[in-house]
């Protein structure tokens, strides 16, 4: 029993995780129709960042500066917003399928500097010997796990209110616009080009923030985390829970990495000792004939978005 | 009527009768099972192998006995290389199905996380059969691992001293190096380098190689540039392939030393067997003991073909070592506990026993005597370091027409001496 709520509270804190960099995902994508093609670039640099600003001296590399948790993890999401002005002031004048190729470029490009910069990333084996925040004083594994998942959640919340405030926002409005109809949203003045970029950059940031929790957790972020695959379960949430609503997104992150896990337990479980081996091969059928079948019989997603075509300023309803 | 029912009766008591004594004996032989977790590639093709022979040295430890006299039951989670999937298996297996030991992963960017967020805060020993980083040594030596973690694949400090020991016993003055892009590529570059510069021999360049790129010459041409008289490849046999043709197409010299990764007949077919005359390979090796060609006879056995895939026997090893320490360990012990039992199983003064049921029944009646056995494995006399290391016997290697001929054999002791010499 206690092994099933300590395996929850893991399994919760990191579909947390991986639910924030959804959210980050469906401002850009679901609200603003940015396909960003390679999330995981953002992912990324929110942990490298977290990582090199928070983590312990280092004598072959840079970073270690030991800052104190919240600065680090805000480091991380900066790191990431940077990247994202960056990446969006190149790019961000491409359209759809151009900037899903540019960003899914920028993506391996990202994971090629981490593996090679040896000085600054620590190479191909990764950025080790982080002490996680506060460790040393919960002795328990299952009581910090506890206690990250906390942190993890609220922030998940925030995010999450952030976000649901954000679109029924004026601005919010702009971006659904923008997405729909650029050509009229600029005969009313506005401009897009610098609205894209500033949601580009907040959805960036989010993701960022996801990404520093995550190699917080597992104190430890090599290449190997930020390969293309990332970028496509992300993406895979987000369309089975539904693009451009925020609960949908939620809600995907859950249900596809609860399937990309129950299955692989379940299979191990269940399955004879002989088709074992073939488990994992098993696994990725189950999911892509999930995600296939979503897109067949329900492509708006589990939860789709609920268009308002004008919203009431006053509270009463 | 009567005598009809009493017959009857007869029969159903001597039924029963069967049935229980049927009972009995499978009882007698699993009335209890240990759950062994191990989180292993399954879905990847050169990762399967490596889960079917921890699968098979399961069977052996059950077929003579199991541990504790429980057998064993292996539960296997696809690591998928991917470090999330990879974490969340190994956590699956702590929480939920209780395992106090793991076998894996096999990629260090996988096990590295497994190790510092489910294994050392859970207090499971973890023993891997092929991450190579120095990154694990680093760990253990900031005592983050709480000697925890183990691994039967020898580092790459073992593979690039015999590198440096061959272009020293050839007499090359200027070497370069290509490695393959990867944890293992870059830390085996930078170990050969510092052991040939402490031999006096000069490296021209060491360029970095990413897997399947359509060309490597841009790669090949800098490292021409030095004109070493001899060039290192620490690289997997397709790029190796594709490199190699195009350093011997612009001139460079035959003269080569090869990682193990090479040992493959792909690479000698596509180079072409006139170009590696000069070509003098190394490899950690089976020691020349009975044990180890025991394996290749099991293996041989069981699978109908050499065991010639990577970290075969490594894995073979782990598992078996693993078991007998948690053997060792007693029954409900915990990782910690069974981690310290590793010693007692590769104790150099200890009482020789092989890698096979016969082996493994001698060694857990030993042990259960509170005697210390040499476990006598497919890669050697496994002794771990205080890290969670194993250094291993070397062997130089050239190409055949038929695959591969062994050059010259290099002991435990003299890789070690060696090794001593050059840090």
């Amino acid at each position: 029993m206690m092994g099933l709520i300590s395996y929850l509270v893991f399994f919760i804190t990191i579909a947390s995780i991986l639910a924030i960099a959804v959210l980050g995902l469906n401002l850009q994508w679901g609200n603003t129709g940015l396909f960003n093609g390679g999330v995981v670039a953002f992912f990324g640099a929110g942990a490298y960042g977290t990582l090199l600003l928070g983590g312990d001296p280092q004598s072959d590399h840079i970073g270690g500066f030991d800052l104190f948790y919240p600065l680090a993890l805000l480091g991380g999401a900066v790191a990431a917003g940077v990247l994202a002005w960056v990446v969006g002031r190149l790019t961000l004048h491409l359209r759809h399928d151009y900037f899903a190729i540019a960003t899914f470029g920028v993506a391996v490009t990202f994971e090629n500097v981490m593996r090679n910069a040896e000085g600054l990333s620590g190479g191909a084996k990764g950025l080790r010997g982080f002490t996680r925040p506060l460790e040393a004083f919960v002795n328990n594994g299952f009581t910090y796990n506890v206690l990250f998942l906390l942190v993890v959640t609220s922030l998940l919340v925030c995010t999450y209110l952030f976000l649901e405030r954000l679109i029924r926002s004026p601005y919010g409005r702009l971006l659904r616009a923008i997405r729909e109809d650029e050509i009229a949203a600029c005969s009313l003045g506005k401009k897009p080009d610098r609205i894209r970029l500033t949601a580009f950059i907040t959805g960036s940031c989010i993701v960022g923030l996801a990404g520093g929790l995550y190699a917080t957790f597992y104190a430890f972020v090599s290449p190997q985390d930020v390969l293309p695959t990332l970028t496509f379960q992300l993406w895979a949430m987000l369309i089975v829970g539904g693009a451009g609503n925020n609960r949908g997104a939620i809600f995907g992150t859950f249900l596809i990495w609860g399937a990309w896990s129950a299955s692989g337990w379940g299979l191990s479980r269940f399955a004879p000792v002989e088709v074992q081996l073939y488990t994992g091969t098993m696994q990725f059928i189950l999911i892509g004939l999930v995600i296939v079948g979503m897109l067949l019989w329900r492509p708006q997603g589990l939860f789709p978005e609920r268009l308002v075509v004008s919203q009431s300023g006053c509270k009463s309803k | 009527m009567t005598i009809k029912r009493i017959a009857h009766k007869g029969t159903i008591t001597a039924g029963a009768l069967l049935c229980m004594s049927a009972f009995a004996t499978s009882a007698s032989a699993a009335d209890c099972s240990i759950k062994v977790g191990a989180v292993l590639p399954t879905s990847v093709d050169w990762g399967r192998p490596i889960a079917e022979v921890a699968q098979y040295a399961v069977d052996l430890a059950n077929e003579a006995g199991g541990v504790s006299g429980c057998d064993v039951d292996l539960i296997l989670r696809d690591s998928q290389v991917d470090p999330k999937v990879g974490v969340d298996g190994a956590k699956a297996l702590v929480d939920l199905d209780g395992v106090q030991l793991l076998l894996g992963a096999v990629s260090s960017g996988v096990s590295m996380p497994i190790l510092t967020s489910v294994a050392v805060p859970s207090g499971v020993m973890m023993m891997s059969c092929c991450s190579s980083s120095t990154g694990f040594t680093a760990l253990a030596q900031e005592g983050k691992s709480k000697g925890l973690f183990f691994r039967t694949f020898a580092t790459s400090g073992v593979q690039a001293a015999v590198g440096a020991m061959v272009a020293r016993d050839k007499g090359y003055n200027s070497v370069a190096i290509l490695y393959k892009n990867d944890d293992w590529g870059q830390d085996i570059s930078k170990l050969i380098a510092a052991d040939l510069e402490s031999l006096g021999i000069t490296v021209t360049t060491s360029v970095a190689l990413n897997d399947a790129q359509p060309s490597y010459r841009a790669e090949v041409t800098q490292a021409l540039k030095g004109k070493p008289e001899a060039l290192y490849l620490a690289l997997y046999p397709t790029e190796g392939s594709a490199a190699v043709r195009e350093w011997i197409s612009l001139g460079g010299t035959q003269n080569m030393i090869l990682a193990n990764s090479l040992k493959s007949d792909e690479f000698r077919d596509n180079v072409g067997l006139q170009y590696l005359g000069n070509a003098t390979g190394t490899d950690t090796a089976s020691p020349r003991s009975e044990s180890a060609s025991a394996f290749v006879d099991l293996y041989k056995a069981k699978f109908g073909s050499e065991p010639n895939g990577p970290g075969l026997s490594n894995s073979f090893d782990a598992t078996l070592i693993a078991l007998l320490a948690m053997h060792a360990a007693g029954k409900d012990a915990s990782g910690s506990e069974i981690a310290a039992q590793v010693a007692n199983v590769t104790d150099p003064n200890g009482t020789a026993v092989s890698a096979d049921a016969a082996g493994f029944a001698k060694a857990t009646e030993i042990l259960s005597g509170g005697g210390t056995v040499m476990y006598q494995g497919a890669t050697g006399n496994v002794r771990f370091d205080s890290f969670g290391d194993v250094s291993a016997p070397a062997v130089t290697w050239t190409f055949t027409e038929a695959g591969t001929k062994e050059a010259s054999y290099i002991t435990l002791e003299e890789v070690d001496e060696f090794m001593a010499s050059v840090n």
